[in-house]
């Protein structure tokens, strides 16, 4: 446990040094306080409507202005925070998961399982994540559930396939056979020596995966297969003013930006990350390793 | 031949199988297409009496070989709300989505591959980090708001240049083709630069590739530019993967441009399938996913054998049908 901090305290160090990793470590903490601070408190409450207000211009009060109904779009795009976290959160860990255990029956030791999981992420993965959507979407009606399932399915196959490689070379190592024949079970193996291998690709893979979710949410939210009406998201804040976009442009501008920002923090997250965590070009994890030394457990280049 | 053979044989299980799962999956979803034709509040017998008019009391392994055999015929049923035909609503619409994505792809092809060529020439620390913010800000930009700032910009009555039509398709469709096109500009422009954004990182992986790999460096020693190896020698050799991404993502433009098509009023496939899936017109909604699974799975064919019929280094490889890259 006390090496896992270590570790991950050197990653985000060597991570802080670089403009490309600050700027994601920047905003993805400004963010994650901001849903948290919108929890508890907005500038305005969230459901203050206001009929003689409509469409302000930003002002002292209203910090980036009002929309149709005379809500606070600043106040709103805080709380949209929140609802985006949750969505990149849950699609991550569903990704994930579903990730891990295609590329568990794809190394496993069963071939005909191998052969058949191989076949199958292949033919799935050709369905864009918007048509399962939009199928999910005829008896579930508009929801977070939709976005998170369709998204995680997309991108945990997707996982599935850019990790194969290295947990296949990982699968037909030296240390895997010895392990086996020292009587260890398959999810032993899985875990002990083939997921440590395919960690950083993984990484780098739902970070990039965590952009596109962002990015799905308001898609499917303005397609309203997304985020329900009235639940606050940037895709609703985007959603729900892009229809008088000729006529106010000032207050559409903003939640297109901060999805923007957003997006490309995540990836140049994932890219920082990769970085980070490759011993190879990263001369710090090296020394640090070096000095804790690292045990043996096989994913030490 | 063999993998010619293999690879029809493939497609054929696919589309076998994709046929089930649509048919399975509005089966599956509660509400059938009598109780959701008949209405909420209507009587039991009411829906009963729809569902032997449909055929829905039949044993579903009969229900299913009978959309096949209509399948063959090209005749997807007819709408419930409509009760025009499904295929030929599915033309009306490919008629305006297929050009879309036509013109969207020569934006981004246009504006990625040289981009992605220039990245991967560009010497220099600042150079280099400038292309990768482009292209990672390209990429994260949502289509609707590239759209709606397009739209600022040139949309007609309201852009800073207002010249183009931002909303509609003409009532006459390709009759008048001058409005026609005009009216397709601004959606692919805003669709063509996000994917010119992907085409871009496509193009700079697969040159830096090739160049790490030493055909860049022999082609210099045999007297080439820098510049001239990775533009005659590169792109060419980068083409097979190039050709297969290509046309994956020719594919995945057609859900893409979805919110695009919406944005822009276009009665393209994207807003028919969003507005049928939002009227729960389960028989339109069935044969539009067929049409366009199917459609996915004939590209991806296409692309395998392109690839193949593109790269003789994959024949000369034993076995060679690790093909789908």
């Amino acid at each position: 446990m006390k090496a896992a901090i270590g570790y991950a305290a050197t990653v985000l160090r060597s991570m802080w040094r670089h403009a490309g990793g600050r700027f994601p470590l920047v905003v993805l903490g400004l963010w994650a306080a901001i849903s948290v601070v919108s929890l508890f408190w907005t500038p305005q409450p969230l459901m203050r409507t206001d009929g003689y207000h409509t469409w302000q211009s930003p002002s002292a009060e209203h910090w980036l202005g009002t929309d149709g109904t005379g809500a606070d779009v600043f106040s709103w795009l805080m709380a949209g925070s929140r609802t985006d976290l949750l969505i990149v959160i849950l699609t991550v860990l569903v990704a994930a998961a579903l990730g891990l255990l295609f590329v568990a029956a794809m190394v496993s030791r069963h071939t005909a399982l191998a052969g058949a999981s191989v076949v199958v992420v292949d033919a799935l993965i050709s369905i864009p994540t918007v048509l399962i959507a939009l199928v999910l979407a005829v008896p579930m009606g508009a929801s977070i559930a939709v976005i998170v399932i369709a998204c995680g399915f997309g991108y945990g196959l997707n996982l599935a396939r850019v990790a194969r490689p290295q947990a296949l070379l990982a699968a037909q190592s030296d240390y895997v056979e010895s392990a086996v024949s020292n009587g260890a079970s398959g999810a032993y193996v899985f875990f002990r020596h083939i997921v440590p291998n395919i960690l950083p690709v993984m990484l780098v893979q739902l970070s990039l995966s965590a952009g596109t979710a962002v990015l799905a949410e308001s898609g499917l939210t303005y397609l309203g297969v997304g985020v329900p009406s009235g639940t606050p998201s940037w895709g609703h804040s985007l959603a729900t003013t892009v229809r008088f976009i000729t006529v106010y442009p000032l207050t559409v501008l903003w939640p297109g930006l901060v999805v923007t920002v957003a997006v490309v923090a995540l990836n140049l997250f994932g890219d920082a990350l990769r970085d980070a965590i490759d011993p190879v070009t990263n001369p710090e994890l090296r020394r640090a390793a070096g000095a804790t030394r690292m045990e043996e457990d096989g994913h030490g280049r | 031949m063999r993998f010619v053979l293999r690879r029809l044989l493939l497609f054929v299980v696919a589309l076998l199988a994709i046929s089930v799962a649509v048919f399975a999956m509005l089966r599956v979803l509660p509400g059938d297409v009598a109780a959701v034709m008949a209405g909420v509040n209507s009587p039991p017998e009411r829906v009963a009496q729809l569902r032997a008019e449909l055929g829905l009391d039949r044993p579903l392994a009969v229900q299913y070989l009978d959309w096949c055999a209509n399948l063959l015929h090209g005749d997807l049923g007819a709408s419930m709300l409509t009760g025009r035909s499904v295929s030929e609503q599915v033309g009306v619409r490919a008629s305006i989505t297929f050009p879309l994505i036509t013109l969207g792809l020569l934006v981004a092809l246009v504006i990625g591959i040289p981009l992605g060529c220039a990245a991967t020439l560009a010497r220099g620390h600042r150079a280099r980090a400038a292309y990768r913010l482009v292209s990672i800000v390209g990429g994260a930009i949502p289509a609707l708001w590239s759209g709606m700032l397009l739209i600022l910009l040139f949309g007609r009555g309201v852009g800073l240049i207002g010249v183009l039509p931002s909303q509609g398709f003409p009532a006459a469709g390709w009759g008048a083709p001058v409005q026609a096109l005009t009216s397709l500009v601004l959606p692919a422009l805003s669709v063509g630069i996000i994917v010119g954004a992907g085409l871009m990182r496509y193009t700079r992986s697969a040159l830096g590739e090739l160049a790490a790999s030493g055909y860049i460096e022999m082609a210099m020693s045999c007297g080439m530019t820098r510049t001239q190896a990775v533009r005659q020698v590169g792109l060419r050799l980068a083409m097979p993967q190039m050709v297969s991404v290509v046309g994956l993502t020719f594919a995945e433009m057609i859900t893409g441009v979805m919110v695009i098509e919406n944005l822009f009023a276009l009665p393209g496939l994207g807003t028919g399938l969003v507005t049928d899936v939002g009227n729960r017109d389960l028989i339109a909604v069935q044969g539009e996913l067929f049409m366009l699974a199917a459609f996915f799975l004939l590209i991806g064919l296409l692309v395998d054998l392109a690839h193949r019929a593109l790269d003789p280094r994959l024949k000369a490889s034993i076995g060679g049908n690790e093909v789908s890259a």
